[in-house]
């Protein structure tokens, strides 16, 4: 019994070196990582292709450290007040020890996803909540987790979209006039359409107009609707879409 | 108490406790150089000062009360009281495993649970140490 209590004893003995020596080890590899340039973020850049919105960050790690680091991503969660719109999740690849890895972080979203989520984001602009987060395990062990919260204005694609409208009951025609600004960073372009209703929710007309408008730009145009004369209300209802997305939707009163 | 019982000895007893306060005031020694050490660098963490009491004293507590048991079979049973009070402390003083720290909008989080375990384990290993070395205590101890 004795034997078994002494190799008890330098097991525990060993096993509190291991578990004191690990975090302390861990910290001076971190400090090793931090010193000099053996970390860098370059400048994000942004780019809008076929719907998505993709932030692209090149990353560098030379990990001078004494262990690898392993399940790094970068995860951003951006909301309105209490409401998540999007969360766009990146896995970086391991570093091993002594290594240098050069990678790209790149996080896309759809703004299809983002506008279905919140349809106000279309015509409001708004003040966006983002939590950016960085995680990594070091030695396979300790995890470490930075983020930080901050709030960024969003600008509305159709900020202010205003329209005056005038019916024509000789021709049977509305004519609109259509005017926003484009507050958001990307250009507007794709398909823009005015789809009539009557009271019973019956179409009475359409028509569409390819929008072409660059990012900070005003947009003024007056298109015609002309309509079926017997499908005619007192109350119409007026809805407008760009591509597939619900931007407007708004009741008239016939005069 | 019997008659048949040897009467106390104060001399022995005094001198066991004063080897016990002298044992006690060197770990506390340590305790407050751990203390000054910490302080500065962990202060931001919650009920830090708090937590950092219950331990201190805690151990102090029982580095006290295995010196003064020395020689007796509660020595061996307040080391596995004192490993089953280091398990549970450890878990909930350190949120099982996973710290938190907030600095204005950064947020810092820090998870060992792995460590943790390692720890748990260990102090397991010292319960099983315990209870083999009071066994083996009261086989060799002499029988009413």
């Amino acid at each position: 019994m004795r034997l078994t209590i002494k190799a008890l004893g330098w097991t525990i003995i060993l096993l509190w070196i291991f578990t004191l020596a690990l975090p302390v080890s861990v910290a001076f590899s971190l400090m090793k990582l931090a010193e000099g340039r053996n970390l860098g973020i370059q400048e994000p850049t942004f780019m809008l292709s076929n719907g998505n919105i993709s932030i692209s960050m090149p990353i560098y790690v030379n990990n001078t450290g004494f262990y690898d680091i392993s399940e790094a991503g970068v995860k951003i969660r951006i909301g309105k007040a209490d409401k998540t719109i999007v969360t766009l999740y990146r896995d970086l690849p391991n570093i091993p020890a002594g290594q240098m890895v050069n990678t790209s972080c790149i996080l896309t979203a759809s703004l299809m996803e983002i506008f279905q989520k919140d349809c106000t984001l279309l015509t409001e602009d708004a003040n966006l909540n983002v939590n950016a987060a960085l995680h990594f395990r070091v030695a396979y062990a300790i995890a470490f987790n930075v983020a930080q919260n901050f709030s960024t204005r969003w600008g509305a694609p159709f900020h202010n979209l205003t329209y005056i409208l005038a019916y024509d009951g000789a021709t049977h025609t509305f004519s609109f006039s259509i005017s926003f600004n484009n507050h958001a960073f990307f250009p507007l372009s794709g398909p823009f359409e005015i789809r009539l209703y009557n009271s019973s929710n019956y179409e009475i007309g359409k028509t569409s107009l390819y929008l072409d408008v660059p990012s900070g730009e005003f947009f003024q145009e007056t298109v015609d609707v002309a309509v079926d004369p017997l499908g005619v209300t007192n109350r119409v209802l007026i809805r407008m879409f760009f591509a597939d997305l619900h931007v407007l939707e708004t009741e008239w009163i016939l005069p | 108490m019997s008659e048949l019982e040897p009467k106390p000895d104060r001399r022995r007893f005094s001198f066991r406790v004063a080897r016990a306060f002298l044992i006690t005031a060197a770990y506390a020694v340590f305790w407050l150089i751990i203390w000054f050490l910490t302080s500065t660098l962990l202060a931001s963490f919650p009920e830090y000062q708090k937590l950092f009491s219950v331990i201190a004293l805690g151990l102090l507590f029982f580095t006290f009360a295995i010196a003064l048991a020395e020689g007796t079979i509660y020595k061996y049973i307040l080391k596995i009281i004192r490993a089953f009070f280091l398990i549970a402390y450890l878990t909930y003083a350190t949120n099982s495993g996973v710290l938190k720290v907030s600095f204005e909008n950064l947020v810092f989080t820090v998870e060992f649970v792995p460590l943790l375990a390692l720890i748990i384990v260990i102090n397991l290993l010292e319960i099983a140490k315990g209870l083999l070395q009071a066994i083996e205590f009261a086989a060799h101890s002499p029988k009413d």
